[in-house]
């Protein structure tokens, strides 16, 4: 029974890691702009999609498709936001570029729907295979490496808001655009960035997410539900609570797969949801803070 | 001037008279389309409408993005199949309470996020509608899951001295009953924003605090626009189940909350006409170009996203520029 336990421990965990990463995306934009890129679910499905092309196809390594993914999030992200969020920035309605992003989610997905087709793909890394066994435990390296590079660019991000001028520049124009645009930091540079982190996040979180999930058209679609949930329940703009509440979503995951029905996830995540909304609306993790990246 | 005071004739004559004409081209309809195929589409087009007024309601005059009318529709359809062939209620009576059941799960969900900003709504719903999907998948005992409901009779032959009988498994009297129900509820949408209603929901869509200042309880017409508009996607469900006569979780994915969406963006959200031809040309335009098949969803998409981007107000924005520049003497509005 322990053994169960922690076995499903390891196996939240890893996907927690996961859904922080993209989940994290979707809060720095929320943080600086208030705006929801829908199409964050794509680019992550793009970013797998990208690692499969580039280790499958290229014959290159699967350490090379995750940085290409990476590259290609990024542009993407650049992409999305010289094309949709600038031009609304100005016309004052918060839900067009929620909508109109929809719309760039709906494009996206279909188009690769009709060129992947449905049937979904085996992405398998040279890491999918290599099982470590320790007691009852079961891990694969792949496993390991998610949660290893996750980690990692988690803790980057964390050190990059929390001690660079630049991290410094953008939480200050999440507090306040327009002071932060006297003080001489261009908010329009900084939310570029912040689109472009975001991002390339999102497509190095699809490169992991690919082989473990999944992989086809929709697989984006099925973690950004889970990722709203967790910026929700984590508080919209908060990091700490959005790395909290991943871990969480993805403990409940397997656990419920686990003692309940794996049908049942995304009703026990959404119960959370609401009750998060109903009980605790700025997220589960007290914000004392002023500032919320 | 001459030219305003000829358009400018008694508007509630002029609404009369559309309504009229509206009256006429439904009776027309299936007389001049007598093939199935487009009849059954004329159906589509009439369900179609019914959600996109029904969306936009909440979203073109409160001001807020429901992305659950997938589920709303899917509870409509499931709750009046169900009634009527587990527990052998009438036709009518699982109308009524589809319709009102939608309309409760609508309120109910929209109580937990109406203190927050449209976002949090708009995820809330957005989960709802999955969340729905996944119950109407898993919960087998009730709705026999991914196998689906089959061979759903269609509503019951109604029987008036002066028509004689009316049987709905004839495709044009369906297209009238769905049609004329549409109809009814755009009429009573229409009278409801002429209302003060709509002029209160307005006023929250544009501020807030304002709306307050004034003291109109935000919360609480928030609540009710959302209530209305998945009532209104269930009783477009509840006609949905009898036509189809199969109703598989399917159909009633997130997906169907964008495409109606698309309707209302691409029509022009804040009018009611505007969906209304948005959601006719969006569901006939696909079949008129049927070599694009499956890159339908592509075209939703893109429409959705060229709309926000370059012409905010839709078709009716559209129509209006058109207008202006065709009778140059007219103000734009």
């Amino acid at each position: 029974m322990t053994g169960i336990v922690l076995q499903q421990g390891i196996n939240g965990i890893v996907i927690g890691s996961l859904y922080v990463l993209v989940a994290l995306g979707l809060t720095l934009i929320y943080g600086v702009l208030v705006q929801i890129n829908f199409a964050h679910a794509d680019i992550v499905t793009l970013g797998a999609f990208t690692a499969y092309a580039v280790t499958h196809f290229l014959g290159q390594s699967y350490f090379a498709g995750i940085a290409v993914a990476l590259a290609v999030g990024a542009v993407l992200g650049w992409l999305v936001n010289a094309t949709i969020f600038s031009p609304l920035r100005d016309r004052g309605n918060e839900l067009l570029p929620l909508i109109a992003t929809i719309g760039v989610s709906i494009m996206l997905q279909n188009a690769m729907l009709a060129l992947l087709g449905p049937i979904p793909y085996a992405f398998e890394t040279p890491y999918s295979n290599l099982v470590i066994r320790y007691g009852g435990l079961f891990l694969t390296v792949q496993n390991v490496l998610i949660v290893v590079v996750s980690s990692v660019s988690i803790a980057l991000l964390y050190g990059f808001m929390k001690f660079t001028f630049l991290g410094k520049a953008l939480r200050a124009v999440a507090q306040d655009r327009e002071t932060a645009g006297l003080m001489g930091i261009n908010p329009n540079h900084l939310i570029m960035l912040t689109f472009v982190i975001a991002s390339a996040l999102a497509g190095m979180g699809g490169a992991l997410l690919g082989p473990v999930l999944v992989l086809t058209p929709f697989a984006g679609t099925s973690v950004i539900v889970k990722a709203f949930a967790i910026v929700i329940i984590g508080g919209f703009g908060n990091i700490e609570g959005t790395i909290l509440a991943g871990l969480l979503v993805g403990l409940i995951e397997s656990f419920t797969t686990q003692f309940l029905d794996p049908g049942l996830i995304d009703i026990v995540v959404f119960a959370l949801l609401l009750l998060t909304l109903a009980v605790r609306p700025t997220g589960l993790v007290a914000e004392k803070r002023e500032e919320n990246v | 001037m001459g030219r305003q005071r000829f358009w400018g004739r008694s508007l509630a004559r002029s609404r009369k008279l559309r309504f009229l004409l509206a009256v006429v081209v439904i009776g027309l309809l299936p007389l001049a389309f007598t093939g199935s195929y487009w009849r059954t589409n004329l159906i589509v087009c009439a369900i179609n409408v019914l959600l996109a007024i029904g969306l936009d309601f909440v979203l073109g005059y409160a001001g807020q993005l429901n992305l659950g009318q997938s589920a709303f529709f899917g509870i409509g359809a499931y709750a009046s199949t169900l009634l009527v062939i587990k527990l052998g209620v009438p036709f009518w009576a699982a109308f009524a309470l589809g319709t009102l059941g939608a309309g409760a799960a609508g309120a109910l969900l929209s109580i937990f996020a109406v203190r927050l900003r449209g976002h949090y709504l708009a995820i809330a719903s957005l989960g709802f509608a999955v969340i729905t999907y996944q119950v109407l998948l898993n919960w087998i005992s009730l709705t026999q899951g991914p196998l689906g409901i089959y061979a759903i009779a269609p509503p019951p032959t109604i029987a008036l001295r002066w028509l004689g009988r009316i049987p709905f498994t004839d495709l044009a009297n369906l297209f009238y009953l769905t049609a004329g129900l549409t109809l009814v509820v755009y009429v009573l949408l229409d009278r409801m924003l002429r209302s003060p209603i709509g002029e209160t929901l307005t006023a929250i869509r544009e501020d807030e605090i304002s709306a307050a200042s004034l003291g109109i309880n935000a919360s609480r017409w928030k609540v009710f626009a959302f209530a209305v508009s998945s009532a209104v996607a269930g009783a477009a469900g509840c006609f949905y189940a009898p036509f189809v006569g199969t109703l598989v979780p399917d159909a009633f994915f997130v997906t169907e909350s964008f495409t109606i969406l698309a309707m209302v963006i691409v029509g022009g959200t804040g009018t009611l006409i505007g969906p209304a031809v948005g959601a006719i040309l969006l569901t006939l335009l696909p079949e008129l170009l049927r070599s694009i098949g499956d890159l339908r969803l592509i075209l939703y998409g893109a429409s959705i996203t060229l709309v926000v981007l370059f012409m905010p107000g839709g078709l009716m924005q559209a129509w209006r520029l058109l207008r202006s520049r065709l009778y140059l003497g007219a103000e734009v509005p």
